[in-house]
């Protein structure tokens, strides 16, 4: 992917402030918010019209399911990707739905050959209809299965290689799973193919219940941007993006985050 | 490398009556009925599946429980602001064992379930009850003449300020 540095992901609530940003080069949209039969939301629009690229972000194919993915879903996210002349797309690694019934959130799967399989079988169902490239994004997850037979960068190097896909890496994830499960964040980095990374997530969570959540709606906490760090000086991504879905700060909070994030990873800032 | 339930120092109580087998004898291709029955889990009341940690489940169905309670309370603000700090236990302990049907019909259910008589709250309800023709089973459609105005709002100024078609999007 073209190095964009920092983006933001793009949500109506803080469209003013994104327009606003003079150096940024590249947002994220949820897919399933826009509307392929109708006009670009005025605020994308604008964005393109700056040459800003626009990514749509999936959250509801449920690549991870057993089921075939939703081929309606799936033409929908081509139309979006199209609509916005996207240069590329991305999904997670997870399910959201089962047995006819909405989750409501991401899921993680169990890290075995089935799983491996069906993630594999969906996104080729998927890249079948697209005409960019999909990037796939590992979930954070509070539990998990209890008869894994990989390892995660097993698991997520096995579903790369043979989709031919690329990562979208979240930090945060990547920080609040080791510090869930008392694992070393830096060995996984040292274990995926860092080298597939088309952008990186970046966002804030707290700890509730001897658990770290990853909320969005919390500040990026310094170990995440640590991470950052450590993650570009082993192998910088092209682009990282803040994520933000709720109780948005004041306009100078998220500017401050938006630099903490240039600085860590060594890009300008956009702000 | 991760993931280690059996090494993890919290949550220690691995058990569960749910799951068809005993730990360690996952049949292959059994995968849609394992993630149906953790889905269930998480959304309908029913028991944790074998094997899983329970505790960690249970924390797990709560911010999902108590992310709904947020997403309502932004498609019925005057219904969440009618409960004030109760809100989030209101919704949550409505919600235990009802898998969401998107923001719009799980508030619209609960309000009618709590049927307010006064105040913004019985507003609220009563203004999307003459606006909207819903069931009670499947997606709210817009009244007559209001079908226009509803499609006006999927692609017009609203979308800039973020807010209307966001909230009254019935989803799918």
């Amino acid at each position: 992917m073209t190095p964009y540095g920092v983006g933001i992901g793009w949500r109506p609530e803080i469209a003013g402030f994104v327009a606003e940003l003079p150096g940024l080069r590249f947002v994220e949209v949820v897919a399933e918010s826009v509307h392929a039969d109708a006009p670009v939301p005025p605020g994308l629009a604008a964005l393109r019209d700056r040459d800003v690229a626009v990514i749509p972000h999936g959250v509801r194919l449920s690549l991870g399911g057993a089921e075939p993915v939703d081929p309606d879903r799936v033409d929908h996210l081509a139309a979006v990707a199209s609509l916005l002349d996207a240069p590329l797309v991305s999904e997670h690694i997870a399910f959201v739905r089962a047995g006819g019934v909405e989750a409501g959130h991401l899921l993680p799967l169990p890290r075995s050959r089935e799983a491996v399989d069906a993630v594999v079988a969906n996104v080729a169902r998927t890249q079948a209809a697209l005409a960019v490239p999909i990037a796939l994004e590992p979930i954070a997850a509070v539990f998990d299965w209890p008869d894994d037979e990989l390892s995660e960068a097993e698991f997520l190097t096995e579903i790369l290689e043979r989709t031919d896909a690329l990562l979208l890496l979240d930090i945060a994830n990547v920080y609040a799973n080791a510090r869930n499960r008392g694992t070393d964040p830096l060995a996984l980095l040292d274990a995926l193919p860092l080298d597939r990374i088309a952008y990186c997530h970046v966002a804030g969570g707290a700890e509730a219940g001897g658990v770290y959540h990853d909320t969005h709606t919390h500040p990026v906490p310094e170990p995440v941007l640590d991470l950052v760090s450590a993650l570009c000086a082993r192998c910088r991504p092209p682009a990282l993006l803040l994520e933000r879905d709720g109780a948005y700060p004041a306009a100078d909070t998220l500017r401050a985050e938006l630099d903490a994030i240039a600085a860590a990873s060594g890009y300008p800032a956009v702000t | 490398m991760t993931g280690d339930l059996a090494a993890r120092p919290a949550g220690g109580h691995a058990t569960g009556d749910a799951g068809p087998r005993p730990a360690g004898e996952h049949a292959t291709g059994d995968l849609a009925a394992r993630q149906a029955a953790l889905v269930a889990a998480l959304t309908s009341g029913a028991a944790v599946p074998h094997g899983f940690d329970e505790r960690l489940v249970g924390i797990a169905r709560d911010a999902l429980l108590r992310k709904r309670a947020g997403e309502v309370a932004r498609a019925w603000p005057l219904l969440a602001a009618d409960r004030g700090d109760r809100w989030p236990a209101v919704f949550m302990e409505w919600a235990a064992a009802r898998p969401t049907n998107g923001s719009l019909r799980d508030g619209w259910d609960l309000a009618r379930s709590l049927a307010p008589r006064t105040g913004p709250a019985a507003a609220e309800l009563a203004a999307r009850e003459a606006a909207w023709r819903y069931d009670g089973i499947s997606a709210p459609v817009p009244r007559g003449r209001l079908s226009g105005w509803a499609r006006s709002v999927r692609s017009g100024a609203l979308w800039e300020s973020g807010g209307l078609w966001t909230r009254l999007r019935p989803k799918d």
